[in-house]
């Protein structure tokens, strides 16, 4: 196996350019490290984790930059994080363990692409942007288009990752993560739903309405009928039915070791309501009538 | 491929090459003949390969030994004073939060690391701490007794 440290991010792509397809960046590593030891080494590992420039949170105007190299802790220790996007400090929280949260960085877990990535469907329903470099120049890639399928995305073989952009949502927006697993640390999510709720200036209607799944397709997704069937409304019991059916049906989860098929799509039903629940009232300050 | 690694342990400088997919647990226990850090699920799960790097607990299996380049690291190897243990070693054994052992090197690490950053932690730093770390003998509840006992005698308390 051939080993690269690259010292600059055109130096990176220059031997992602060379190597291409049996090359595998590498940062944090903690999922790297485990398919070198379990499924098969690369022909080559490209270790980006020292290159300058990649890691950490600024404010940029209306939304947060964040490096691709920022690790997972930073994003769980940062106050402005905390304050300016919750949903996607609560993914940060409920992330794998301490240990695991001060080594693997947010790029990887974005770049990693696997549908149940912690962070991915709060960045779906926060409608940030990933910053890719080419050989042949810098990309703008909204993440609702970033995911192609397991472990794909648009960076294909020899993109890289920079950096991540993020909105703050609208003024009076609410929104809540919620992870099924079965141990609280560790756990990879049989189920990741992201809510966010804007109401409208009266607090009577759900003007705006986002709602992210995670492991449950084979990509991060959002559920755009379930969106459609709430935008405008006041959230009733009835509707809420109706939306966290409708969230089941947009979802088409896999049977694996973790859990069926089956009981994903009831647990992203039990979600879905949960969250809508949560953020109607912590949003509109009303009940479900 | 092989790298050079230079790097601190337990405030020695060491110099030593290792094969590029090596995993600094790997470079730890077999270059190095440290063998207080366990190998357990080598897949970043158990914590029971817990060392310091910079200041942090990480899971040495899954990261890689060329990543100790420049770093400094504590392992458990570095935490006893001669013959006296460091107090969370000691309250470790008062306690008896120890079965087997096998889980203890990685539990103190997380430990020690909790105690450097706050010697009054609270029940939820204590989770946090050292939910990465499993103990398969069923012994929590001594290893937050422990917890709490070298916290006391860090701070002067007990």
């Amino acid at each position: 196996m051939d080993y690269f440290e690259p010292k600059t991010v055109s130096e990176a792509l220059s031997v992602l350019a060379k190597h291409g397809a049996e090359a595998k960046v590498i940062a944090g590593g903690t999922d790297v490290m485990v398919d070198i030891k379990f499924k098969e080494e690369p022909g080559s590992l490209v270790n980006i984790k020292k290159l300058p420039g990649l890691s950490g949170i600024s404010e940029n105007g209306g939304s947060l930059r964040i490096g691709a190299l920022t690790t997972i802790r930073d994003l769980e220790t940062s106050a402005i994080l905390r304050d300016k996007l919750p949903v996607l400090w609560e993914a940060a929280h409920q992330f794998a363990s301490l240990q695991v949260r001060n080594t693997a960085t947010i790029g990887g877990n974005i770049c990693r692409a696997s549908p149940s990535g912690e962070t991915l469907a709060p960045l779906l329903v926060l409608e940030a942007t990933a910053k890719c470099a080419f050989s042949d120049g810098e990309k703008n890639q909204p993440f609702t288009s970033f995911f192609q399928g397991p472990g794909k995305s648009v960076l294909g073989a020899k993109g890289l990752l920079t950096e991540i952009d993020v909105p703050y949502p609208a003024a009076g927006s609410k929104s809540v993560y919620l992870k099924h697993a079965v141990r609280g640390a560790m756990d990879i999510a049989m189920v990741g739903v992201a809510v966010q709720i804007t109401p409208d200036a009266g607090k009577n209607t759900i003007q705006d309405i986002r709602i992210g799944l995670g492991a449950v397709a084979p990509t991060p997704i959002r559920a755009p009928k379930t969106e459609a069937l709430l935008r405008g409304k006041p959230l009733t019991a009835a509707l809420l039915k109706e939306a966290a059916t409708l969230a089941g049906s947009e979802s088409s989860p896999i049977t694996d070791q973790r859990s069926s098929g089956e009981y994903r799509r009831w647990i992203v039903e039990a979600l879905t309501r949960r969250g809508l629940e949560q953020t109607w009232k912590a949003a509109t300050g009303k009940e479900v009538a | 491929m092989s790298v050079t690694i230079n790097t601190k342990i337990n405030g020695q400088s060491v110099s030593a090459n290792a094969e590029a997919s090596t995993s600094l647990l790997e470079f730890l226990r077999d270059t190095l003949e440290m063998k207080g850090s366990k190998l357990c699920c080598n897949t970043g799960e158990c914590g029971a390969c817990t060392i310091i790097y910079n200041g942090k607990p990480i899971n040495s299996c899954v990261t890689m030994a060329a990543d100790a380049n420049g770093a400094e690291i504590v392992t458990i190897e570095g935490l006893a004073n001669g013959d006296k243990l460091h107090p969370v070693q000691q309250a470790f054994i008062d306690t008896g939060a120890v079965q087997c052992g096998y889980c203890t090197p990685g539990y103190i690490i997380s430990v020690k690391a909790l105690l450097d950053r706050t010697t009054k932690p609270t029940p939820e730093d204590i989770e946090e701490a050292v939910s990465g770390n499993i103990c398969r003998c069923t012994g929590y509840n001594k290893i937050v007794d422990a917890i709490h006992l070298a916290a006391d005698r860090i701070a002067g308390r007990a």
